[in-house]
């Protein structure tokens, strides 16, 4: 039978036990799912006329949300692959938190697609006559992979904790004997579980950078003004990765306050993630001024009507707000970290998640807005719809979260065990193999 | 009051484990399924098949490393009968 650490029981505690906060947060969030549901209906019902879409405004919040959602899901898998591939110790209370995040924006994400669709049943037709020369179509293939592959990383650093919770918990006996599969933590056991976990961690990463790639194109493949550009690619993958950690520190400190976990994510933690949210911001901004200074030196009209557009047109509330809150708030908060350092870096993150959305709004709407053909341009504004879309999208996203949380420890307890166990060992030894030989020590690193 | 544990039939909860492994083939399959039936079709039309062909040959192998992985953990989870 699994044993459980006394120190680790406060992992488990939400899981036995419901706090009143859990319903007020439910009550909440269901208000906002239900503005979202009764949004949609009324959509679905007179169609996508109730919206601010329209010629040539084809694309609005929706498409908005799709690419910020599917961005976010890069928290997870890359950032949690990456450091287990590193072997980085700090990482073993986030990865789950990361992983969780991925499974669940995705499914937001790719849902956005069927809303804006307006009529959904034609998703049929995507299946029987799909044509894989559009990039539509690679996106709908990328993102059933990462999805896949994402839900499969997940699952598998999961299972040592579902079977201490079918040893432990006398509820939910039934879905937790079947997920642990038979778990016992036998040595041929943990070498079946590590060996996959690895072969997930290296599959998932190539994954994920083609997953944003894929998403770009769908943007850069046209050739609309200010879209049809070659580093698309990697600026939708930088964007991504530097709102999926902004999104993950969130998370973390939410969780944090809500079921104490302060003993386990610890402000070396957060001091961490925020030093690499400072590397994506001074990235992010790289990759923003190589993409404007190109399309403003090359001058062409139609790419000048949008630059234009954003920067002193219609768009610029947007545009400067993006920069604010991408760039200018962060590498204030973060440039220094030595105090306050939980502050700083949550005002960054939730600064950063902000100037994201705005990011994907300032790709997406201003270059419908001044079309290259000559069609008359147009000024997008979402109605109520939208915006109870968007704000049942974020609610789903919480509500997902918190459910999870009531059934599977948030933090993986066989990982933090194993680190108490093993992880000081491991690093001792690992350290001595990078330097160089000593008298009495004798060659090491060989 | 403390409610007695459940007893689950294991031979139930066994046949919900492969059960599991029975879905994610079937899932699996599907997809590889759909993304023939694109290039048949994009054959049949004469539609640039190259692309189709292009893309499922990095798809196709994703999925089934990816199932790959899956049936490896639960043959390798289940059938093993050593001491903890």
């Amino acid at each position: 039978m699994a044993e459980v650490d006394t120190r680790d029981a406060i992992l488990l505690a939400p899981i036995e036990q419901t706090g009143r906060g859990f319903y007020w947060a439910l009550a909440l969030l269901s208000l906002a799912i239900l503005w979202g549901g009764i949004a949609y209906a009324v959509q679905l019902n007179e169609g996508l006329g109730v919206t601010g879409l329209h010629q040539p405004v084809s694309w609005g919040f929706y498409v908005t949300n799709f690419v910020f959602f599917i961005g976010i899901s890069h928290a997870g898998t890359l950032i949690s692959a990456i450091l287990r591939l590193s072997r980085a110790e700090w990482r073993r209370p986030i990865t789950r938190m990361a992983e969780v995040i991925t499974v669940m924006v995705l499914f937001i994400g790719a849902g956005q697609i069927l809303v804006d669709l307006g009529r959904p049943d034609r998703v049929m037709n995507v299946i029987r006559h799909g044509r894989y020369q559009s990039p539509l179509l690679w996106d709908a293939t990328s993102i059933s992979a990462y999805l896949t592959a994402s839900l499969v990383y997940l699952y598998l650093p999961m299972i040592p904790d579902i079977a201490l919770l079918r040893d432990r918990l006398g509820k939910r006996k039934l879905l937790y004997t079947v997920l642990a599969l038979g778990w016992r933590g036998t040595k041929r056991q943990k070498k079946v579980l590590n060996r996959a976990i690895s072969v997930m961690a290296i599959l998932v990463i190539p994954i994920a950078v083609s997953v944003h790639t894929v998403v770009s194109f769908v943007f850069s493949m046209t050739l609309q003004p200010m879209w049809h550009s070659t580093i698309f690619g990697p600026y939708f993958v930088v964007g991504a990765i530097y709102s999926g950690i902004a999104a993950l520190i969130v998370a973390m400190l939410i969780f944090r306050k809500a079921y104490g976990l302060q003993g386990y994510l610890k402000p070396i933690h957060f001091r961490y993630l925020g030093q690499l949210l400072l590397v994506m911001s001074l990235l992010w901004f790289y990759f923003t001024f190589t993409e404007y200074l190109t399309g403003y030196y090359g001058g062409e009209v139609e790419e000048m009507k949008v630059f234009w557009g954003k920067f002193t047109g219609p768009f610029w509330p947007f545009f400067w707000g993006m920069v604010l809150t991408n760039f200018l708030i962060p590498l204030l908060c973060l440039v220094r970290l030595h105090r306050h350092s939980i502050g700083k870096v949550l005002t960054a993150s939730v600064s950063v998640l902000v100037g994201m959305w705005l990011e994907r709004f300032t790709i997406v709407v201003p270059t419908l807005s001044y079309p290259r053909l000559p069609f008359p341009g147009g000024v997008y504004w979402p109605t109520w719809v939208e915006l109870g879309e968007t704000a049942a999208s974020f609610a789903l996203f919480a509500l997902f979260y918190l459910l999870f949380t009531k059934l599977f420890p948030i933090i993986s307890v066989w990982e933090i065990q194993e680190g108490r166990e093993m992880g000081l060992k491991e690093v001792e030894e690992r350290l001595l193999t990078y330097l160089p030989e000593t008298a009495e020590g004798g060659a090491h690193g060989s | 009051m403390v409610r007695p544990h459940l007893v689950v039939p294991d031979r139930t909860v066994k046949i919900l484990q492969w059960a599991m492994a029975g879905g994610f083939i079937l899932f699996v399959g599907a997809i590889v399924t759909w993304i023939i039936h694109l290039i048949r079709t994009a054959w049949q039309l004469r539609d640039v098949p190259s692309a189709s062909i292009g893309i499922s040959l990095v798809a196709i192998p994703v999925f089934l490393v990816l199932l790959g992985v899956v049936l490896y953990v639960v043959w390798g989870l289940l059938t093993d009968r050593s001491e903890a």
